[in-house]
């Protein structure tokens, strides 16, 4: 149902505008993934420089969801665009919060990874291994899926939420359970039950990012579909 | 239908349901200027009580159509059609409709505001006085009604039988618009109204036609699709000479179907 | 490159240098200025007329000029009245005939049918017509109405002023119309009216000015033609008892009167022209005032 607009606008300067406003988009994702990538490594390898790095990068992120709000709505005042242009504009500014709120999750992982080095490493943190594939190939891939317009990867993405919320619960049953037995580390089983809430809300803001993609290019509405 | 024997095809009272689905169908209808052919296998039903706008680049036949409507387009030597419109279920070419009484049901508004070289009093009156009514309390209680629902009454109240052609462009307009709705048709055809006025009058007009759908099925050409999406309900794009779509002002402006529809409302054309 | 303070005679708009314009701005005024010479010029002849013609009829004009009648030659007194009302009378009768018929043809013409062969041919024939020598309208008009009826008449003088001027009427009604807008025309047909009540309605009334401008031109040319009424009217020295009697006429009266030896008629004739351009020029006032647009 998608149909790719062939041409550019006769307005030259509202299409630069628009590829301007997903310029901006598309680097704050990549400064998001990049940042998130940084505070799990920090995490797996215990290594307080890369979590100092992701927290210090992530006020360029805030700034430019600034950038994108005032973009985005300027580009409204200005040009009064339509159709796939109106969808996709309101989706970039969706999208942009959305990137935002990864970001501080990475940052809180960062941070919650720093307490966590500072304390003998526990055997449990290989647990989260699957967790974090999951969220992290979920992001990169809602960041694909931005890139290349490409809706059906959006909704294949949003099947995998489901999986990442059951790995989350049971991860946090399971480390419950540790803490009963060994309450000498209970912060640190704490730290890692609060970094596998941070993966899962990541998971959770691919699949809104997931739902703007469909939404900009198909004018499908995914969000909330019936109870089953 | 109500087409009792008494009553000719065309005189109706305003009695139809509002909403009524195809009050204006047009069936197949092509439209040849001479060898041109303007219109290609035109088919729509616009319904009543509603505002249809009319899209399109220029020379499209958006205009063309509309002014078939009322059959103006006859003026013109040398043109010829195929198909039918009928409006309310009757035919606009049986030969038992009058081109008089066919345009005595609809009122026409153009592009440039065309105001007769009389007094505002006489250019709202003047429909009345062709149809044979001459009766001063009916001519005067038509003057005020047609001024208010212009908009035009608290303004040119006190000046009556000043000439027309002393107003603004916009008040000019406005009082073209009463002097269409003078004999109470059922449809009101503009082509174009606004192209001419200043960002306030167009407001006003935009304002009047809002109000005026009420009371008449308005068919709207216009240019300035920011227009076509404030006041109008349904959509139908043009392109030369053929319907490309027509549907929910709201879905075409939000998610057309067409990709022809989607490159011309957003900018990409040409 | 100068900066642009050091030379005080230079600024932004003096790039173009001071030789083409100078060139330019001499041309326009002189140009100019021959327009208004020319134009002067043109006022020249009118003014002439009008100045010799008050210097030599002031004198004998009386009220006596409207009420008798022509002198014997060789005597004094008397007046033209009988070639006034003559005049008077033909140039009725000529309107009567060619301004009814010219407005319906200009209205056929431009509203009913412009693009057929018929309205093609109409004004092809007018544009001919108005070309054609006065004589030969008074030609026919003897040959038509004179031979036909075997009598002089007022009415033949007035049928051949008739044909005369209705190319005129036909012509400059058909402009007038033309300058009626379209709009109005569309206007009215939107709101229900017939082609009959659109021109009787709207278009006529707003033509009007322009139309009467082209009838009083009209009037302007018969009144003062005298080869079509020489054989057709001829002359008489009485009042006119009827339009098939013949009668005099002022063109006529000046033509014979000038050519006499007798100073009081060349007198007489000096007068009768003030009288013939006064009765135009105040016709001509009178329609403007009368017809003037309403509504500008």
């Amino acid at each position: 149902m998608y149909k790719e607009p062939s041409r550019v606008h006769t307005i030259s300067i509202f299409t630069t505008a628009l590829d301007q406003l997903r310029g901006c988009v598309l680097r704050m994702s990549s400064l998001a993934q990049l940042n998130l990538k940084n505070s799990i490594k920090g995490l797996l390898e215990r290594d307080d420089d890369w979590c100092n790095n992701c927290i210090a990068d992530d006020e360029e992120i805030d700034l430019l969801e600034m950038q994108i709000d005032h973009e985005g709505i300027e580009v409204m005042s200005r040009f009064q665009p339509v159709a796939s242009d109106l969808r996709e504009v309101v989706s970039s500014i969706k999208i942009g919060a959305n990137i935002e709120r990864v970001a501080d999750q990475a940052v809180n992982i960062a941070r919650r990874a720093r307490k966590l080095n500072e304390q003998p490493q526990l055997p449990e943190l290989h647990l989260l291994d699957r967790a974090i594939r999951l969220s992290l190939t979920m992001f990169d891939d809602a960041v694909r899926a931005f890139a290349e317009r490409n809706a059906a990867l959006a909704v294949e993405l949003k099947s995998r939420d489901k999986e990442l919320d059951l790995l989350n619960k049971e991860l946090t049953d399971i480390l419950i359970n540790r803490m009963q037995d060994d309450s000498a580390n209970l912060p640190s089983y704490l730290n890692l039950i609060f970094i596998s809430r941070c993966l899962e809300r990541i998971g959770d803001h691919a699949c809104n990012i997931a739902e703007d993609i469909v939404f900009a290019v198909s004018a499908e509405d995914i969000r909330h579909p019936a109870k089953q | 239908m109500p087409n009792e024997a008494s009553q000719h095809p065309l005189e109706l009272t305003n009695d139809f349901s509002p909403g009524e689905m195809n009050f204006i169908k047009v069936d197949n209808f092509k439209f040849f200027y001479g060898k041109k052919e303007a219109l290609h296998g035109i088919n729509l039903e616009i319904p009543s009580r509603k505002v249809t706008a009319f899209i399109g680049p220029s020379g499209c036949g958006k205009s063309t159509l509309l002014r078939n409507f009322n059959r103006m387009n006859e003026l013109i030597p040398g043109v010829r059609h195929e198909g039918d419109i009928t409006i309310h279920g009757t035919s606009i070419y049986d030969p038992s409709v009058e081109i008089i009484a066919l345009r005595r049901r609809i009122g026409m508004v153009f592009q440039k505001s065309n105001p007769f070289p009389m007094s505002i009093y006489e250019n709202i009156v003047y429909p009345l006085r062709i149809a044979g009514q001459n009766t001063r309390s009916v001519l005067d209680e038509t003057v005020e009604r047609c001024l208010r629902s212009a908009a035009l009454w608290d303004e040119v109240k006190d000046r009556l039988h000043d000439s027309a052609l002393g107003l603004s462009g916009g008040q000019m307009q406005r009082l073209c618009i009463a002097r269409a709705v003078a004999s109470r048709p059922e449809i009101l055809l503009m082509d174009e109204p606004c192209s001419a006025l200043d960002p306030i009058a167009t407001a006003k007009v935009e304002e009047l036609i809002i109000e005026l759908k009420k009371d008449f099925t308005i068919v709207i050409v216009t240019h300035n699709m920011q227009q076509a999406s404030r006041v109008s309900e349904l959509t139908a794009f043009f392109y030369l000479g053929n319907l490309v779509e027509f549907d929910n002002t709201r879905k075409i402006f939000t998610n057309p179907s067409m990709k022809q529809t989607e490159e011309y409302i957003t900018g990409r054309f040409g | 490159m100068k900066s642009p303070t050091a030379q005080s005679a230079k600024n932004f708009f003096s790039a173009e240098g001071k030789a083409t314009s100078v060139f330019r701005l001499f041309r326009n005024h002189f140009l100019t200025g021959l327009c208004i010479a020319l134009s002067l010029l043109t006022l020249v002849p009118l003014f002439s007329i009008v100045v010799l013609v008050i210097q030599n009829g002031f004198p004998l004009l009386s009220a006596n000029l409207f009420t008798q009648l022509p002198p014997a030659p060789g005597m004094d007194g008397g007046g033209f009245g009988n070639a006034i009302l003559g005049t008077l009378v033909m140039v009725g009768i000529s309107l009567a005939f060619s301004v009814p018929l010219g407005i319906l043809a200009a209205i056929f013409v431009n509203e009913y049918a412009p693009v057929s062969w018929l309205a093609a041919a109409v004004r092809f024939v007018a544009k001919l017509l108005t070309g054609i020598p006065s004589i030969i309208c008074g030609v026919f008009a003897f040959a038509a109405v004179v031979l036909t009826t075997h009598k002089f008449s007022a009415l033949a003088g007035g049928i051949a002023l008739a044909i005369l001027i209705l190319p005129t009427i036909l012509l400059t009604a058909e402009q007038a119309l033309l300058g009626v807008p379209y709009a109005f025309r569309e206007a009215s047909f939107g709101v229900g009216a017939t082609p009959f009540q659109t021109i009787w309605r709207i278009v006529l009334p707003e033509a009007m000015p322009a139309i009467m401008t082209g009838v009083m031109l009209a009037v302007a040319r018969a009144a003062g033609e005298t080869a079509p009424v020489l054989f057709t009217a001829l002359f008489s020295q009485n009042w006119i008892k009827g339009i098939m009697e013949p009668t005099a006429s002022l063109s006529v009266l000046i033509y014979n009167f000038a050519s006499l030896p007798y100073a009081y008629h060349i007198k007489l004739a000096w007068s009768a022209s003030l009288v013939l351009v006064a009765l135009v020029t105040v016709s001509n006032i009178l329609a403007q005032v009368i017809f003037a647009p309403k509504h500008r």
